[in-house]
């Protein structure tokens, strides 16, 4: 008997979902299926969306990915996938794929108000050098930068990190993480003196209580969601608490469903530890030996331009300093959060606050607390974050199975990339920073560069780019691997202007002609995802990697290979001043390649060919253009940060271990991962006796910090009478740059639109469906009314997506910053709504 | 050609009820239903658009809790006679 393909096909698909369900099928077609020698070759990858880093098993067929599954040997998601990673295989081949360099031109020649015209690689980046020379000749290297990404690969970031800090010696390096972490990361230094979550998405099987702030897991971490409902369904007596500005899906779960009004999450995080104090419900013991308190500056204002009113007006603009204070001081500082007061300034009824404290206090339940941009996007992130950890903290719920407050990632590799290699502005790998001397003293020791190449001011930052680029002191600027234009604040105001500005050369790398593309003057075309070998870190720390699956169309070229291409255009006699070369006499003469990657160090590794278990031979394009195994260069260049470098606890297991394994979660000691950080028993750099040593703080303490209420940069009134909210939905990610060329995904969700109150339409004579205008100080976007629907905002608050190149959000967003994290506030600003 | 393979979590209690509505759709079978109550789906639609249809009309159906999408195969969408087999 002889099945057809489709049938073959089918019984595939049928299998495979009987293995993510833990079943098994039976009868001959399966058996025949199972037997038949199919010309389909199969390999472990991540994918390519979100944080959550769910496996996914990679399907080739004569050069092209035909078909993708949930992997069922993925921790993460143990053979899911939500319905982006379902039709991740459709994401590179859509039909405007970029595959040449294009060049703005006039007459035969670069024109910034020419027409894109394709040009040879070596064009590009002739044309490319000498801009960013001119630059560096007339204002000196803080006139050069770059705008990276969390969904760059690891050796992307480190290799465009180095050539920034090390050859270019800017620190003008950013990642677009700045506008998804940076405040996660600013709280996790403060409390812990580390980053990234202590514990990991095993919490999920382990919590009593899941508390989300903000987050809206049902659409933005489905796989997440879905675990964390199981375990609702099937532990006795667990509880959802569901925490936002507006009704979303996750509400559909929730046992305790609250809409608060914006910004007074401040206020509700407080509360919760006064509820705690006042009952005297918190762990004396852990407290005495494992926390200090600590009050922060206040008054910081808003991370505008300096003239803003609003930044003037501020006593304490961008302190971020915070002073040791008393068990009792603090107490009294939380006092004025009374459940009375807290439930008039957040809406929400007294009842459900009082429960969700409860909660919290109880010493018997296990809580876990999730949170993303509603936390991050805040003018007051950093601070509403710690509150959290405070909450923790004063419960001693941390650091073990369940008890876990879990910052969510929205990037596949902002923590693996953007902050574990330390692609901001002030970092450097594993934990270190420009402004620390000995930092940069370890940093130029393993990239062997003399004393005194890496700047000690940090560079700017991704809203500071911006400005910059407007005001004409940063002229010579690279994107990679993010939509920018399309997804920074204010656009109208900082973003295009800056672009545009005759002063500027902006140079775009990406697959799609995006929004930020077709602002550039240089577009080069990328590699992306399959198309070369690369390493994700997602937001348990689970490094993960995958072999390059397929070859880039055209003459498309991963980001790491342009940035390593780009480098031999550079003498060090043309970046660096002589008496820096004087202190190595021997790099005069070399290319910014030959002293940074081809330099006997990072191209240690030879040429190999790569295989699989199962003796399939995979191709890795850059390093057959390098003549060295660049990614294994890089990677074990990396580790030497983490193992020889002044903090520990960034430990990662040697590069081959990643391609056998499905990510391990670092620290990884002895070859062994670490679930829950700080704890004994659980993380080796916990000595045995000590229980429980917040090891990155010097005193092995977590600091709990107070923060007050304070009001957002901008609140509705009588001329602009709404909230407006920024964020996403389920079928597409982010600037929708991939999902919307996906048809199915397009077609499922086709255009941004406006969710509104019912009321709130009616009071304006607006109809369901019917075509608006949204508008704030800053501009003016069309859009259609949706009064039903997924989201059900409360009255005085509308929502709008972001993924729609039709109707740019961000138009409307105000660039207000967290003073502390500099990263933008996407979730409030004050807006009206009328009749188009 | 669209060809899914996936898992639609119901109550055991429902699942014969769930299972007919399922069968019911254009291009779709179950192969399983374990005795939790999921059960093993497959959709095959000639048109890709299609698929994200039957996957909301899935949702609809009375008893259904959740829907996990597995596996996914797209080969025709590459261009006629680039995978003939």
């Amino acid at each position: 008997m002889s099945i057809s393909r489709r049938d073959f096909i089918k019984t595939q698909a049928a299998i495979a979902a009987a293995t993510a369900a833990g079943t098994t099928l039976s009868g001959a077609k399966i058996a025949e299926a199972q037997a038949h020698d199919d010309t389909i070759r199969w390999d472990k990858g991540a994918c390519r969306f979100c944080g959550t880093g769910c496996g996914v098993l990679v399907g080739t067929k004569q050069g092209r990915i035909v078909a993708t599954q949930g992997d069922p040997d993925a921790p993460v998601n143990k053979g899911l996938n939500c319905i982006k990673g379902y039709f991740l295989s459709k994401i590179m081949y859509g039909k405007d794929r970029l595959t040449k360099p294009l060049l703005r031109k006039t007459k035969g020649v670069y024109d910034k108000e020419g027409q894109f015209e394709e040009v040879s690689w070596d064009e590009a980046f002739d044309v490319m050098a000498d801009k960013w020379k001119e630059a560096i000749k007339k204002k000196g290297p803080t006139s050069v930068g770059m705008f990276g990404s969390g969904q760059w690969t690891i050796w992307e970031g480190y290799a465009a990190s180095k050539f920034m800090k090390g050859g270019m010696r800017s620190n003008n390096i950013d990642p677009n993480a700045r506008h998804c972490m940076a405040s996660a990361v600013g709280a996790f230094m403060r409390a812990f003196g580390i980053d990234e979550p202590m514990g990991c998405y095993d919490d999920l099987e382990h919590a009593d209580v899941f508390v989300l702030w903000g987050a809206n897991m049902a659409e933005m971490h489905p796989i997440l969601w879905s675990r964390l409902t199981d375990t609702r369904l099937t532990r006795e007596g667990c509880e959802v608490h569901v925490m936002s500005t507006f009704e979303h899906r996750s509400f559909e779960l929730a046992d305790n469903g609250m809409v608060f009004t914006p910004q007074t999450d401040l206020a509700i995080a407080n509360y919760i530890a006064n509820y705690i104090i006042q009952n005297k419900a918190y762990n004396q013991d852990f407290i005495d030996k494992h926390v200090n308190f600590n009050a922060t500056t206040t008054d910081i204002g808003y991370g505008l331009r300096p003239e803003h009113p609003l930044q003037k007006a501020a006593k304490n603009p961008d302190k971020g300093k915070f002073d040791k204070v008393t068990f009792d001081e603090y107490a009294a500082m939380v006092a004025e959060y009374t459940l009375e007061k807290t439930s008039e300034m957040s809406g929400v009824p007294a009842e459900q606050l009082e429960r969700l404290a409860k909660a919290y206090a109880d010493p018997n339940k296990k809580v876990t607390s999730f949170w993303t941009m509603g936390f991050n996007q805040h003018t007051r992130g950093v601070w509403v974050n710690g509150l959290v950890y405070n909450i923790h903290l004063l419960m001693g719920k941390i650091s073990e199975p369940g008890n876990s407050p879990f910052s969510l990632t929205g990037q596949p590799s902002a923590c693996g990339t953007a902050r574990e290699v330390g692609t901001f502005a002030h970092r450097l790998p594993a934990d270190l920073v420009v402004m620390n001397e000995k930092h940069r003293d370890f940093a130029e020791k393993v990239w062997e560069l003399p004393k005194g190449t890496i700047p000690e001011k940090p560079g700017y930052h991704a809203v500071l780019q911006n400005r910059m680029l407007k005001d004409g002191k940063l002229n010579a600027y690279w994107v990679q691997c993010n939509n920018n234009m399309q997804a920074a604040a204010n656009m109208n105001e900082e973003t295009y202007p800056g672009y545009r500005n005759p002063e500027n050369f902006i140079t775009v790398s990406d697959p799609y002609p995006t929004v930020t593309a077709m602002a550039a003057d240089l577009i080069l075309p990328t590699a992306m995802w399959m198309e070369k070998e690369g390493a994700y870190g997602n937001a348990e720390r689970r490094t993960q990697f995958w072999r390059q699956q397929v070859d880039a169309p055209g003459e498309a070229k991963s980001d790491m290979w342009q940035v390593i291409e780009f480098s031999k255009r550079f003498k060090v006699e043309e970046v660096w001043p002589a008496d820096l070369i004087a202190l190595k006499p021997e790099l005069s003469g070399k290319t910014l390649y030959e002293v940074l990657f081809r330099n006997g160090h990072t191209d240690k590794f030879p040429l190999q060919e790569i295989t699989d278990n199962a003796g399939n031979v995979y191709n890795n394009s850059e390093s057959k253009d390098f003549g060295f195994y660049v990614q294994k260069g890089i990677f074990e260049e990396y580790r030497e940060f983490q193992w020889n470098g002044p903090k520990k606890g960034h430990e990662m297991a040697p590069f081959e271990a990643y391609h056998n394994a499905r990510g391990l979660r670092w620290p990884v000691l002895d070859g062994q991962e670490t679930l829950w950080r700080f704890r004994e028993g659980y993380d080796k750099h916990v000595k045995s006796g000590e229980g429980i040593n917040f090891y990155g703080k010097p005193d092995g303490r977590a600091a709990i910090i107070f923060a007050p209420f304070e009001p957002a940069a901008e609140s509705p009134d009588k001329e602009f009478d709404l909230w407006l909210s920024t964020g996403r939905v389920l079928e597409h990610w982010h600037s929708g740059s991939m999902t919307r060329r996906v048809p199915e995904l397009y077609r499922a969700y086709p255009d941004a639109k406006i969710y509104m109150h019912p009321e709130d339409a009616k009071e304006r004579k607006l109809k369901r469906g019917q075509e608006v205008k949204i508008q704030t100080r800053r501009g003016e976007v069309t859009s259609r009314v949706e009064t039903r629907g997924r989201n059900k905002p409360p009255r005085g608050l509308v929502f709008m997506p972001w993924f729609d190149a039709g109707q740019l959000v961000n138009k409307l967003t105000l660039d207000a910053t967290d003073p502390l994290s500099k990263e933008t506030d996407y979730k409030k600003c004050a807006c009206r709504v009328v009749r188009a | 050609m669209s060809i899914t393979g996936l898992i639609i979590h119901t109550a055991p209690k429902n699942a014969a009820s769930v299972q007919q509505a399922v069968e019911a759709l254009e291009g779709t079978e179950v192969h399983k239903v374990t005795h939790d109550g999921r059960m093993i789906v497959t959709v095959d639609n000639e048109d890709d658009g299609k698929a994200t249809q039957t996957f909301d009309a899935f949702r609809s159906i009375a008893g259904v809790l959740s829907t996990s999408l597995v596996y996914t195969h797209f080969e025709d969408d590459y261009g006629v006679g680039e995978h003939q087999s």
